[in-house]
């Protein structure tokens, strides 16, 4: 449609966005009808396939990490809500809720420790070794799910990247890139010190001073002053096993 | 898990910084209660009464992580065992510590419970008897510190629940019960 200049031009493109619109609305309502007699299908057989493998689903954590995507892939949330028909057919409300009580507890418990910081595998682990009795074993994945319905409950739960790993927050801190760089070199050995964060990070020696000394103070790194070569360490508890230290290599 | 002899010792003891005095507050806090725990139940399960500062007790360092408790760190937590009444400095140097891991009441109290236990209630005994005799055997009693001991006897005794007297050797006394 060709521009006109003048009011005349401006009436003429203010029509022929009007008949867009009306056709777009058109378009999009005929495609929502036909997904959504599509995704109706697809949820009663979702339906149907729950019912079926609902043993399965409890028991094995790789299916039951595949189901989810399933459900997401069409916009259905098994754990939307402890009742109605996903948490009555499965019972799988009650085990994530039950997984995200005891995640808090560990989370607390490790906290004088780690400073609000903790290794989804760490997390794993130490959530094996108290469900030790359990029926249903239990995955990083449904940790991860787990921990996003803890995040409702806007008591800071989050799960951060920090290079290959991913570290689960449970307290408001806030890391800023050089935190997490600094924590992603800390992975190798459990420590670094300042040379080595100005060396491998090329920066210069207040700015790795200031990231360590607030990591300090937040209570996520510890020194450690009896190095024979006399070099501070600052070490991220967050980033080792509690029953791995001794200096064995943690990645 | 190391151990030190039969005695398990806690994750925290091979992580390294735990050996390093923290400044910032809410961590050393965390340290000194683990390091408090760690140090009573060691005592308590080897029965060691008393800590020279200056000496090698085993918890002081670990050789596997290489690393060693400050002079500093040791009177930091010692000190914070005899703030909660769990210890106490026998020298004004504070060179050595006493390790109350019963407190004195405590060990008065395993003492009825032992004279119970073994009918002594009207009976007479030394001092001797009760930390090394055959019926201490196998009880808590068994090797106490000689002047705890006595603390706890004089505290029973002013409790009018026994006596102490001077025995026929000079240097054992007698104990006579009346519960």
């Amino acid at each position: 449609m060709r521009r006109r200049p003048g009011i005349g031009g401006l009436q003429n493109a203010a029509a022929a966005r009007d008949q867009y619109r009306l056709l777009g609305e058109n378009v999009a309502k005929l495609r929502t009808d036909l997904m959504k007699e599509q995704l109706s299908t697809f949820r009663s057989q979702l339906e149907d396939f729950a019912r079926k493998h609902k043993n399965d689903i409890r028991k094995n954590p790789a299916f039951r990490s595949q189901f989810h995507e399933m459900c997401a892939k069409v916009g259905v949330d098994p754990l939307a809500s402890n009742k109605g028909f996903w948490a009555e057919l499965l019972g799988i409300g009650d085990f994530y809720y039950e997984l995200g009580v005891q995640i808090v507890d560990i989370c607390l418990s490790t906290r004088a420790h780690n400073g609000g910081l903790i290794s989804l595998e760490e997390l794993c682990k130490l959530l094996g070794q108290r469900r030790k009795g359990a029926r249903e074993a239990v995955a990083e994945d449904d940790c991860l799910r787990a921990i996003s319905k803890l995040k409702v409950l806007g008591s800071g739960f989050e799960v951060i990247s920090v290079g290959k790993r991913k570290l689960v927050r449970s307290v408001p801190t806030e890391l800023n890139k050089d935190h997490n760089e600094i924590l992603e070199l800390a992975q190798a050995q459990g420590f670094v010190t300042v040379d080595e964060v100005q060396r491998r990070l090329s920066w210069p020696s207040g700015r790795a001073t200031d990231a360590l000394e607030t990591l300090l103070d937040e209570g996520l790194a510890m020194i450690d002053d009896g190095d024979k070569d006399g070099r501070r360490r600052y070490w991220f508890p967050c980033v080792s096993s509690i029953s791995s230290y001794a200096g064995a290599d943690t990645s | 898990m190391q151990k030190l002899g039969e005695f398990k010792l806690p994750h925290f003891f091979n992580y390294p910084p735990y050996f390093t005095l923290q400044p910032v507050r809410d961590t050393r806090e965390k340290q000194v209660q683990l390091w408090k725990e760690l140090i009573i139940e060691y005592c308590r399960a080897q029965k060691v009464f008393i800590i020279g500062l200056e000496e090698d007790f085993p918890l002081f360092s670990n050789r596997a992580i290489e690393r060693s408790l400050s002079h500093e760190a040791r009177v930091a937590f010692l000190s914070a065992l005899v703030s909660d009444g769990r210890a106490e400095w026998t020298d004004k140097g504070h060179k050595k510590c006493l390790i109350l891991w019963h407190r004195i009441q405590e060990w008065a109290d395993l003492i009825v419970h032992f004279v119970k236990e073994n009918g002594l209630e009207d009976n007479v005994t030394t001092v001797e008897e009760i930390r090394s005799g055959t019926e201490s055997r196998g009880t808590e009693l068994y090797g106490i510190d000689r002047s705890v001991l006595m603390r706890a006897l004089k505290l029973l005794e002013h409790k009018g629940k026994l006596v102490i007297f001077k025995g026929a050797s000079t240097d054992d006394e007698g104990v006579k019960f009346s519960l």
